[in-house]
Formats: structure tokens, C-alpha cells, sequence
């Protein structure tokens, strides 16, 4: 028995050990390193671009990205065994850096937010002196539009509403403000507006708001947790389900780029806007050294742009424009500022008591 | 030393990295329908699925209990990201299928719906008057049912006279939508239409069930689309668990599923066959706390769904003796109050239903029947319980004679309550009536009686042949109390 079974031993063990040189080596010679990081569902379909993954193995790089909402990224989720966080939002950002005293962080590219709607929404909106037409897309009056939803107007009591007279509230659809982004970007956004277009600073401003601001997201019933879910409801279920979703501008873009858009799908811009920034915290040396090349590589932003994020360099995110034929707005310029993460951190608890 | 040897091997294989292939889920009945489909997952990936079915209430809580899956597949994980969102690392919506009502030809036509856009606050009228009598399942066990209740509060609001009304039409209900689809096939001549996901009601149509074939409604309103999300559980099987949803998302199966199951696509890339109808989906509000989900639920059970009467013919005999009918007293008080998990807070008695208990060894008892009102019952009920005696003897068919003599007096005299029977016994037949004897008498039974459903439960000795073919012979359906009589009850409580 034991003469069978030595030889064996020996081969096994020779095998591993050499399995675990080669692998040792070949990681020396360039194989690519494993990085594991927390991203914002967002960037989920960027991550998986094939020509990403070919230059970041170039690099030496194989990344296994998982999609979390981005609050709970710098909250609940436990990042250990990660190189890296990518969330959306310089709130939840600035709270990883805090918490996890990272001194550099990239800024690596940014997206404006907007409302994906339906042309047929968009006439009912135009009729109803809450929206205009600029070309290739409508811009949101995020005053007028508050006014709808105070009247707690429905769908089926707007002016010209033929081919939309369904009974749910107006509203605009986000997802959980407790655990994504682009969902607390909107609270951001609309505090702004109800605050008399002043960012909210402290405790008795957002007080006085709140009664406001609450309906926006209570009469909403269920959230997802993700900035995907509710923009994949649009997509899917359509007009019916979402007949306007808060998202990235970059969700919408990089469906025009790959031309999965209905004829009937309309780019919305809310006036005034905010921005997203999309920072990389890094959480080992690893992650540092990714984060520096997804910000420089001039290919890489590229990609990005593909993907529908401005990145810094605007000459690229034009080329991109200019070859896609993206209908997106030039000149932001009414961008508002969001709150500080314990303003908005404190408007959200008081939402949820409320 | 073999074992030193496995031991090793399986070290080096990990250290290879080499995957585990199997993924353990827990999921709803609902996608069994996909089965033929892991077989080819399984040779295409090298991913091996092991499923245990479970209903909704019971999968979120041994989910919430932390019992050990690798992932979940229900028809939507609202309700689990409600009371345990904690355990949810990602999810991946597989497809989609909302839950609408499935109306006659004949009665769209006699109720004026045809060419009309229908509204929950037309069926409500309808059901009300008694015009709509519909299948739907049980909230608290199946989550088309379950679904349809969250919608219908939606649209309808917190108005409960007008929600009774609704719910006075659902003339059949039952714990799962596979077999609610099945009782419909068999009792389809009296009834008008059945709530259940669009996928059901288009199969009975493609698989030619149905004597008249039923009409699609979408209501106005709007109605609730499950979606099917397969939820990661288990950081440790991210992996496989993304290649399985890679795999379940290809444009091949998403169109296989479409095809077969006839499930909406999650993608855009796969366009919607021509088997769909070209309907407006106005997707409801869907509540945003658990507490709010708890509170539709309890009012459904206790003031807006039909009215209970549940018969329990039990068996007493000597070879009950023991453990046996410790755990039967235990499943019954549990179903008076005792149990405070979860589905046991909603698997009790609830207010208005009434209880008929029968037992029976050689000799059968008279029916005791109690009306619930609250808690005072229910205690009273655990006395009675307390108090059951062992005789001699097990005359199983005189004891479901009984309670069917009773049912031809109670049902004509009830027409708003919904009436079953639960049999339990361990053993064989062995004084009184036979099967025959019994199947001649119930067969001359009337219609109101003929009509309740029996649901035996296989128990120790019992005569697994006879109890099917008594749940065959009255419409309702075999469980299996061996492994958990306790569970048994709670299950057969969603057929209620």
C-alpha cells in the first residue's frame, strides 16, 4: 500500500510546487495581478469591455469588479480582501477616504445627472409648461415640476396626457437613498430647489424642507438598491413602469452609443443639474497604481467615453461626441454644489422617520 | 492514509484554484419550469444547481434564520431585502412575468369588459356582486398571490369594504401557483377567471387545458411584475454564481426561456415573441417597508379574504401513542397561536374563520366547531387539544363520512366561507366504512359539499395509496407529514 501510494505523493507534491513557482514566476515575468474592487453598478458594463481588459492586462492587471451601491460601499458593505472602491458620488468618496485614511484618491471621470423619459412623457411635460424642447433633448424646470408633484397631481390629470393617462402619482424614480448615489444626488437636487436654490448647509434648513421633499421618495413605494435597477425597469418593462428615471447621463449615453435605444427614448436634463464625480479610493498599493492608470491612459478614457463618462480631458469626451452623435448638452452651467456628507447623511435619516 | 490523500489532494486542487461547481439555491416552486435548462447549464458550464423549493414567508425566513444557501430564486426579493437585506450581496434579475388576471371569453363579454380598458375597481364591482368568482393563492404562502395583494392595495388604496369585496370572489384559493393553475384546469366549469402570473395563464392557452380560453387583462391601475432576481447569498460562491447569471442571461436562454416558459426576457437584446400581448405595463407602487407588507397581509387574513371554515378529522387511535400525538398536539396548537415564527404568526387561526374538529378511532366523535373571534378561542382550542384521548381502532372513512354529512348541512348555509377538510392518520382502515363505501357515499353527495377539498397527511403506517387517491377524488392534494408534521399543517394552511 504504502509503496503505491508514496511515489504518488511525491508526484503530487512536485506538481503543486512546481504550480506554485510557475505561478510565482510567471507573476514576475508580467503575469497579470489580481485586484478585486467594489464598484458602483454604473461602471459594471465599462468594467467588462473586453478592450479595457486587454490593455489592463498589458499592464499587468486582471480585475474582478463586484457592483455595490455606492453608499453602502462607504457604509455597511465590509471592503476587506478589496484593492480598491470605486464609488459614484464625492459623498460616499470622502467618507471612504475618512474611513479608511486614504490620502490620495482619482478622480476619474465625472457624469452629469439627467432624467431618461419618453417622447410621449415629454409632450405631457412641454404641454403642461414644465419642461422644453432643446433639439435632441428636453430640459427639466425642477421648480415647476416640484409644483406637479405638491399638487399631488396624477398622470391622468395633465393637459394633453392621451398617450399617458395612467393613475400613479407624478414622479420621478430613483433608487433607495439609503444605499446608492444617484438617489441621494436627486435628494441633493431637489433639497437645492426647495431650499430657495441654496445648497442646504444645516439641521433647520433640511428641517424645514423635509415635509417636501419626503413624498418624492415615500409615494415611490419599494426601491432598489442600485442606480441599475431602476434605469433596467425603464429599459424592460418601459413607459409603464418608469415613465421618468433619475440616472447618470453616461447610462443613457452608452445605450445611444450601442444603438439598444427605442426611437421613443428621450434624454431629459433637469435644470438646475449636479454632477457626479466617479472617484477610485484606493485601498492597497495595487488599487493606487490602477487608479493612476485609469485616469491618465489617454486610451483608457477613451473607452470611458464610449461608456458615456466625461472624463477630464475634454478634447476625448468630444471626439466621442462628435462620432456617436450623442444628443447631450454643452454648456452645464446652472450645476449646483451638493451638500457636505453629514448634511445629507442627516437629511436621509430624517427621511426615513418620516 | 486514503484520507491523507484526499485531503491533500483536495489542499492542492484549492490552492489550483480549482472552483467549486455546484450552487446551492433556495427557490420557489415557480421555476421547477426550468429544470431542462439547468440539466444543459449543467453540461455547458460545468455548474450544477441544487435546489430545495421552498414558499415565499417560509424561504425568507429560513433565509433570515441564516441557513446555509449559496443563493436565492423567488419570484421577486422585495420582501427579503425588507426583513433581511443584510444577507443580499447582488442580484440579477433572470426574467420577468407580471402577475395579471386571466377572465373567460364568455364572462368579458357578460360583464361589458370587451374593448374596454378594465380597472381593479371594476373586478372589485364585479367580485363583489358576486358576478367574478376568480383563483388566486394564498398571500402568505405563494407569491403570485402574495404580489396580486400588494398591487390590489395599490391600486386600490387602504380602502378595506372595497378590498373585501375584491376578495369575496376568490372562490379557490391555494399555497402554490402550479397546483392553483391545476385545481383551475379541474374546476374550470365554475369558475370565471384566475389571477396568476401571465407565464401560467399563456400555457394553459399553448397547451390547450382549457375548455374556453381566458382573456388577458391588464388593469388600468397597473399590476406587479415579478422579476425573478437570482440574489448571491454567499460571498464565498461569488463566482459561480456570476457565471451561472452570465450563462441564464445569453441571448440563447434568455430566448429558451421566453420560448419554453413563456417569461418576458430581462434583456433588450432578445425582442418579445409574437405569444406576448402587446399590453401597456403600468407597474404599481410596491410597498417600502416590511411593516407596511406585515399590515396588508394581516388585514387580508383576518377582515378582507373569505372566511375559513376549516374541518380537521383526526385520528386517535392506540398506535398514536407516544411521540405521535405529542407532535400532532404540537402542530395543532401551534396553529392556535403557539408559533411565533413567521409563517407560524400567519398560518394561525385567524379572526372569523371558524375550526370543525372530528375525531375519530373505532368510534368517531361529533363535530365541535368554534368561531374565532381572538385569542380567547385559540386558547380554548389548545385545551381541547390538551384533552384529546387515545381509543382503540381506526375508522378513518367513517370519520371523513362524518365531516362530510356535516359540510352537506354547514356549506349551503355559508355560502361567503371558503370550506376544506384536513385528514390525519398513521395507520390503515381497520373498522367502520372502506374506501369504496366512502367514494360511493361522497360521490352522492350535493354539489355544495361534494365540492370541498380533502387534504390528507401522510402520517407514520398510513396508506400512502388511499390518500392520493381520496385528495384525487375531491380536487385537493397529498402532504407529507413524515419529516415534520408541524410543517405539514403550516403548508396545508395556504390551502385554507
Amino acid at each position: 500500500m504504502n509503496r503505491l501510494i508514496a511515489p504518488v505523493l511525491s508526484l503530487i507534491l512536485i506538481l503543486g510546487v512546481g504550480y506554485l513557482i510557475f505561478t510565482s514566476v510567471g507573476q514576475q515575468l508580467g503575469g497579470p495581478v489580481k485586484l478585486r474592487g467594489a464598484i458602483g453598478s454604473e461602471k459594471a458594463e465599462f468594467f467588462k469591455d473586453p478592450e479595457l481588459q486587454s490593455i489592463l492586462r498589458g499592464k499587468g492587471f486582471e480585475v474582478e469588479a463586484v457592483t455595490v451601491g455606492s453608499r453602502s460601499m462607504a457604509t455597511t458593505f465590509d471592503l476587506t480582501g478589496f484593492d480598491f472602491a470605486f464609488p459614484a458620488g464625492s459623498p460616499a468618496a470622502e467618507k471612504l477616504r475618512r474611513d479608511k485614511k486614504v490620502s490620495t484618491s482619482f478622480d476619474v471621470f465625472f457624469s452629469p445627472m439627467v432624467i431618461a423619459t419618453w417622447k410621449s412623457v415629454s409632450a405631457i411635460l412641454k404641454a403642461n409648461g414644465v419642461s422644453s424642447d432643446k433639439g435632441k433633448y428636453d430640459e427639466l424646470n425642477v421648480a415647476a415640476f416640484l409644483e406637479l408633484v405638491k399638487a399631488q397631481k396624477r398622470w391622468s390629470d395633465l393637459k394633453g396626457n392621451a398617450e399617458y393617462d395612467v393613475s400613479k402619482p407624478v414622479l420621478i424614480s430613483t433608487t433607495d437613498v439609503r444605499s446608492s448615489n444617484s438617489a441621494a444626488m436627486f435628494l441633493a437636487l431637489m433639497s437645492y430647489v426647495l431650499n430657495g436654490n441654496n445648497v442646504v448647509q444645516d439641521a433647520t434648513q433640511a428641517t424645514k424642507i423635509t415635509p417636501a421633499v419626503a413624498p418624492l421618495f415615500r409615494q415611490q413605494g419599494y426601491q432598489e438598491a442600485s442606480s441599475a435597477g431602476p434605469f433596467e425597469d425603464y429599459l424592460l418593462i418601459g413607459i409603464g413602469k418608469s415613465p421618468m428615471v433619475f440616472i447618470y447621463e453616461s447610462q443613457f449615453l452608452e445605450r445611444v452609443v450601442k444603438k439598444s435605444l427605442r426611437p421613443e427614448m428621450r434624454l431629459m436634463y433637469p435644470s438646475p443639474t449636479v454632477f457626479t464625480k466617479h472617484i477610485l479610493v484606493p485601498l492597497t498599493p495595487n488599487g493606487t497604481k490602477l487608479g493612476e492608470l485609469l485616469t491618465n491612459d489617454p486610451a483608457i478614457q477613451k473607452i470611458a467615453a464610449k461608456y458615456g463618462f466625461r472624463p477630464n480631458n475634454p478634447d476625448i469626451f468630444n471626439t466621442t461626441v462628435t462620432q456617436y452623435g450623442l444628443p447631450i448638452k454643452t454648456n452645464l452651467v446652472n450645476v449646483i454644489d451638493p451638500p457636505n456628507f453629514e448634511t445629507l447623511e442627516n437629511m436621509i435619516r430624517s427621511l426615513e422617520t418620516k | 492514509m486514503a484520507r491523507g490523500l484526499v485531503l491533500l489532494l483536495s489542499l492542492l486542487f484549492v490552492s489550483c484554484g480549482a472552483e467549486p461547481t455546484t450552487l446551492n439555491v433556495i427557490a420557489g416552486s415557480e421555476v421547477r419550469d426550468l429544470e431542462p435548462i439547468f440539466q444543459d447549464m449543467k453540461r455547458d458550464i460545468g455548474v450544477e444547481l441544487k435546489v430545495t423549493y421552498s414558499g415565499t414567508l417560509d424561504g425568507v425566513e429560513r433565509i433570515r434564520g441564516g441557513e446555509d444557501f449559496d443563493a436565492a430564486w423567488f419570484s421577486h426579493a422585495k420582501y427579503l431585502k425588507l426583513v433581511a437585506s443584510q444577507r443580499v450581496l447582488q442580484e440579477e434579475r433572470i426574467m420577468l412575468s407580471p402577475v395579471v388576471l386571466g377572465v373567460k371569453r364568455s364572462t368579458v363579454d357578460r360583464l361589458g369588459w370587451r374593448g374596454k380598458s378594465v380597472t381593479w375597481g371594476d373586478i372589485a364591482d364585479a367580485a363583489a356582486s358576486g358576478k367574478l368568482r376568480y383563483a388566486m393563492t394564498n398571500p402568505s404562502a405563494s407569491n403570485s398571490g402574495f404580489t396580486a395583494l400588494m398591487g390590489v392595495n395599490a391600486a386600490l388604496g387602504a380602502d378595506s369594504a372595497r378590498l373585501k369585496g375584491f376578495f369575496r370572489g376568490q372562490v379557490l384559493t391555494a399555497g402554490s401557483s402550479g397546483w392553483l393553475s391545476d385545481a383551475f384546469v379541474r374546476d374550470q366549469a365554475t369558475l370565471d377567471g384566475m389571477i396568476n402570473y401571465e407565464s401560467v395563464l399563456l400555457s394553459l392557452g399553448r397547451d390547450k387545458k382549457l375548455k374556453e380560453p381566458l382573456e388577458l387583462l391588464y388593469p388600468k391601475e397597473g399590476i406587479v411584475t415579478a422579476d425573478y432576481p437570482l440574489t448571491l447569498l454567499s460571498a464565498a460562491k461569488r463566482e459561480v454564481y456570476q457565471k451561472v447569471v452570465d450563462y441564464l442571461k445569453s441571448d440563447k436562454v434568455q430566448t429558451r426561456i421566453m420560448n419554453e416558459t413563456l417569461r418576458r426576457p430581462a434583456t433588450t437584446d432578445v425582442a418579445l415573441s409574437s405569444a406576448f400581448p402587446k399590453a401597456l405595463l403600468v407597474e404599481l407602487a410596491f410597498p417600502q417597508t416590511a411593516a407596511e407588507v406585515s399590515t396588508i397581509l394581516g388585514r387580508y387574513l383576518s377582515d378582507q379574504r373569505r372566511a375559513a371554515h376549516s374541518v380537521f378529522v383526526l385520528d386517535v387511535s392506540g398506535s398514536m401513542d407516544g411521540e405521535r400525538i405529542a407532535s400532532l398536539k404540537k402542530a395543532l396548537r401551534g396553529l392556535a397561536g403557539e408559533d411565533s415564527s413567521l409563517t407560524g404568526t400567519y398560518s394561525k387561526f385567524q379572526k372569523r374563520e371558524q375550526v370543525t374538529t372530528i375525531t375519530f378511532s373505532e368510534r368517531v366523535s361529533q363535530p365541535e366547531t368554534l368561531l374565532v373571534t381572538g385569542e380567547a378561542e385559540r386558547k380554548q382550542f389548545r385545551d381541547t387539544v390538551d384533552a384529546l384521548e387515545l381509543g382503540n381502532g381506526t375508522a378513518i372513512y367513517d370519520g371523513l363520512e362524518a365531516a362530510y354529512a356535516y359540510l352537506a348541512k354547514t356549506v349551503p348555509a355559508e355560502p361567503d366561507r371558503t370550506h376544506s377538510v384536513v385528514l390525519m392518520t398513521d395507520g390503515e382502515n381497520n373498522a367502520g366504512d372502506d374506501f369504496s363505501a366512502f367514494e360511493a357515499k361522497y360521490n352522492a353527495l350535493p354539489a355544495a359539499a361534494k365540492n370541498v377539498k380533502l387534504f390528507p397527511i401522510l402520517f407514520g403506517e398510513g396508506n400512502t395509496d388511499e390518500m392520493n387517491k381520496l385528495a384525487a377524488l375531491t380536487g385537493g392534494r397529498v402532504f407529507d407529514g413524515r419529516k415534520s408534521l408541524e410543517a405539514a399543517f403550516k403548508e396545508i394552511r395556504g390551502y385554507q
